[in-house]
């Protein structure tokens, strides 16, 4: 029994086809590196297994339950979690209270019914784990200001923090890398080994930084021109032809 | 600390029929900021906190205003019973239109609101049967007189309207605090700044987007029926595309998104004329004017220079420990 | 009955063609600078107003009064953008929000010079009559459409065959892509606002000799140019002239069937109708993705 299995994903925009029969099995947890050129169809990938977009031709299946075409809150609910390419927090927002809201529940009928009982709720006991992760990329003297204070590398560090908060089963990592200094990407890496070793879950990582994907990564997916090209550990991949074509070809 | 003032200030409008008691007319304006300011209350929700930009605001206070002058003046119902139908009323209307609104997205879902509140105001206008048309609806009545064992409260006079009126604005801006102030609100909040961020966390905003959508709308309905009742009339020159913007312009200048912000504006709104003593007109143009130099200069509107000017006075015990953001 | 019908349709492309020039101006606007300016509508008003002053006031004849009220009000659009819509470039909510600020302020203006009353515009060209079989149609009826159609073609050549209709069409499809090949995205924008700003002004002269100049004469086609520019699809200027006879059609002969008080529900109606099935518009292309 396969943890995330996806069978001839397709999806196209206009002219263009991002995914063109994407097939590919997760057994279970740990971290898989997704590479490729640009173009390659990664980020949409991401977009479909999230719910933020539906796909035109194929099926995902998430532990046995056909979640095909799921909106991207009900993926949330689901425990799917995800970061963007281009860097998603809520600016007018503490960086604790972005944590904190990642744990919030979502249902509304809770939500409507608790502007009125008004319980302590989820703030006070998700106050501790939150702190704790900010204390761990060294974000902890912002908790209290703005997210739009912080610098974009730090703004990453806290997307993945709250996504971390979520507690979620998939992680969906959109190139958390890019834009982020060497010394914030030494704190961001080892964060994320420590909350993977801490409780192991399915990780999918989409990089460009080669490095920093062959390291966190045990298990490589190659994509090209919407499919999938190659698969394997690091090492083999890195020694691939085919691969090398892809990028350089 | 706010607390503080804001039960001074309650305190002070509240006393209002003793220290106005020689000027009946600052009893007046502080009525008409009242009625203005409950609906302004609930756009503040969906505009300020939501990030949801209604233009047709005051349909949906024409709906509650109508809906109890009918229930009132046709079916003899009480006030309280017509106050809870037209919030009723008004908020589902307002959920379902905002259910077809939501397809569309940033101007578009701006002019569908107009063009909603326009169909309204024709039907308020037209349907002669019912809403007596272009000419109005006369005839409504002023609250049933309260009995408190030998003591009989009547709504007639103006502090005692008055009274009803404060106590209907405390409850719509105790509801604002219970909305803003909770998870709900929180994911308005996210919503607003990232819609598909909210998404992704788990938020159903075509669903949250409804609901306060529909609280919006309620409160407008209840701030018509506290309108009409006052006037004693409905008419449909109240609930047409100009007041709806100068709903909107009372949000903006007050400051959207604040708790105060709708206070302000209403009541910068009826003073304005008597502090400036100029004609009707020129004091919506020095508003139109204002309006555009807040959103160019002071985006945060009254409430925001307000905040300025306290932190200036008293700045904040810091919250965070050595080495913050400078 | 077909007689009625025809009737009802020349009025209707009367009435529509008012609405295409609102319509045009909102649709260039916007192609250019993204930004739906409302207070279109009381430059529409503002053109009534002032093509009557230079009217009654300097030189009794309706073309030159149209022409001076159409210079002001283009000097007025530009004073806008360079004051108030510039400034506030990208944040679409508060150009809005500025923008309804400018209605307020401007339409009480109004009616703070020249009084709450409407103000009459004797023209001839509304007194002499023209006969279409057994219909008659005053000459300025006919007018606005041949005008309209006239102003649509010499817009259309403009933005097709000239260097600065070519700069305005590459400003609205890439406002980045033309500033990196040259193109001087600045005065396109204020040209283009001035430019718009005209043909609502051209609008409220029309109009104005027919119906009276009152105060909030452009409430109703400032709402009536937004639908036909949604209905149209946002962005195309086809989709706009389409579009606003499309609405002006449709009520008018709506006319014939239904209570003539609900004509302008009627326009919104069909519109958010056809919007239900096509939210892009009859033209409209679907931006992928982002909200």
């Amino acid at each position: 029994m396969s943890y995330l299995r996806i069978q001839s994903l397709g999806k196209r925009y206009g002219g263009v086809v991002a995914l063109d029969g994407v097939s590919l099995e997760i057994a279970g947890a740990g971290i898989y590196g997704l590479i490729g050129p640009n173009g390659a169809g990664k980020t949409t990938l991401f977009d479909c297994l999230a719910g933020t977009t539906a796909p035109d031709q194929g099926r995902v299946w998430l532990q046995d339950q056909d979640v095909t075409g799921w909106p991207a809150h009900r993926m949330a609910r689901l425990g799917v979690a995800r970061t963007f390419q281009e860097c998603r927090i809520l600016p007018e927002e503490t960086c604790l209270d972005n944590v904190l809201f990642a744990a919030q529940p979502q249902g509304l009928g809770g939500n409507l019914l608790q502007m009125f009982t008004r319980g302590p709720g989820h703030r006070v006991a998700a106050l501790d784990e939150a702190m704790r992760l900010l204390h761990l990329v060294r974000l902890q003297d912002h908790a209290h200001a703005p997210a739009a204070e912080l610098s974009f590398g730090q703004r990453r560090l806290l997307e993945i923090v709250s996504t971390f908060m979520a507690q979620p089963e998939v992680l969906l990592l959109d190139e958390p890398a890019s834009g982020v200094n060497p010394s914030l990407l030494q704190v961001l890496g080892d964060f994320v080994k420590t909350m993977m070793a801490e409780r192991p879950r399915v990780m999918l990582l989409v990089e460009h930084n080669m490095a920093f994907v062959m390291d966190m990564a045990q298990d490589i997916i190659v994509m090209h021109q919407g499919q999938v090209l190659e698969r394997g550990s690091p090492a083999q991949v890195q020694a691939s032809a085919k691969v090398v074509e892809a990028y350089l070809g | 600390m706010p607390w503080m003032a804001l039960l001074m200030l309650l305190g002070v409008l509240a006393l209002a029929p003793w220290w106005a008691a020689q000027q009946p007319f600052v009893l007046h304006m502080l009525v008409t900021a009242c009625v203005l300011v409950v609906p302004a209350v609930g756009l503040n929700l969906m505009l300020g906190h939501g990030g949801l930009v209604s233009l047709g605001h005051m349909g949906f206070a024409g709906i509650g205003a109508y809906v109890a002058a009918v229930l009132m003046v046709d079916a003899r119902w009480s006030f309280g019973g017509a106050v809870w139908a037209a919030m009723l009323a008004a908020g589902a209307a307002g959920g379902l239109i905002s259910l077809l609104c939501f397809r569309f997205r940033g101007h578009f879902f701006m002019i569908v609101t107009l063009a909603f509140g326009l169909m309204l105001h024709a039907v308020m206008n037209n349907w002669d049967s019912v809403t007596r048309g272009a000419a109005g609806f006369a005839g409504i009545p002023r609250p049933t007189p309260v009995r408190w064992g030998d003591e009989v409260w009547s709504f007639g006079p103006l502090p005692h309207f008055y009274a009803l009126a404060l106590a209907m604005a405390v409850i719509a801006f105790a509801l604002q605090y219970l909305v803003v102030n909770s998870n709900f609100g929180r994911s308005l909040a996210a919503i607003r700044q990232d819609e598909r961020l909210a998404r992704s966390r788990g938020v159903n905003t075509l669903l949250y987007k409804t609901a306060v959508f529909a609280i919006g709308t309620a409160l407008a309905g209840m701030g018509g029926v506290l309108q009409v009742s006052f006037l004693r009339v409905a008419a449909p020159a109240s609930f047409t595309m100009l007041e709806s913007i100068n709903m909107v312009l009372i949000v903006i200048i007050g400051g959207a998104g604040s708790l105060v912000g709708p206070a302000l504006g209403a009541l910068l709104y009826v003073a304005l004329p008597e502090l400036l003593r100029l004609s009707n007109e020129w004091r919506l143009v020095i508003f139109g004017v204002l309006l555009v130099l807040i959103t160019l200069f002071a985006p945060k509107g009254l409430a925001g220079l307000c905040a300025r000017a306290w932190r200036r006075v008293w700045p904040p015990q810091s919250q965070t420990p050595a080495g913050a953001k400078p | 009955m077909t007689e009625a019908l025809l009737e009802q349709v020349i009025n209707g492309l009367m009435m529509g063609s008012v609405y295409v020039l609102v319509a045009l101006g909102l649709v260039l606007i916007y192609g250019v600078m993204h930004v739906v300016n409302f207070a279109h509508g009381v430059l529409f008003t503002l053109g009534g107003y002032l093509g009557h002053f230079f009217f009654t006031q300097w030189w009794d004849n309706y073309w030159v009064a149209t022409l001076l009220s159409m210079l002001s009000v283009g000097l007025v659009g530009y004073a806008l953008e360079r004051g108030v819509f510039r400034p506030l470039n990208g944040n679409l909510r508060n150009q809005v929000i500025a923008s309804l600020g400018l209605i307020l302020a401007l339409e009480n203006a109004v009616i703070a010079l020249w009084g709450p009353n409407a103000l009459q515009w004797k023209v001839a060209s509304t007194e002499q009559l023209v006969s279409l079989g057994e219909l008659r149609f005053s000459v300025h009826h006919l007018g606005i459409i041949v005008l309209t159609m006239a102003m649509i073609t010499a817009l259309g050549l403009f933005l097709k065959h000239t260097r600065f209709g070519t700069a305005i069409r590459a400003t609205s499809q890439n406002q980045e892509a033309a500033l990196v090949v040259g193109i001087p995205v600045q005065r396109v924008q204020w040209s283009t606002f001035a430019l718009g700003s005209a043909l609502a002004a051209l609008g409220g002269c029309l109009v104005g000799p027919l119906f009276l100049v009152f105060p909030q004469m452009g409430d109703v086609p400032l709402v009536k140019g937004l639908a036909g520019i949604l209905l149209g699809g946002m962005g195309s200027v086809p989709g706009a002239v389409v579009g606003g006879l499309i609405l002006g059609v449709t009520e008018s002969v709506s006319t014939l069937f239904l209570p003539t008080d609900y004509k302008d529900a009627i326009a919104f109606m069909v519109m958010v109708g056809i919007l239900l099935f096509r939210p892009q518009g009859l033209w409209g292309q679907r931006v992928r993705g982002e909200e």
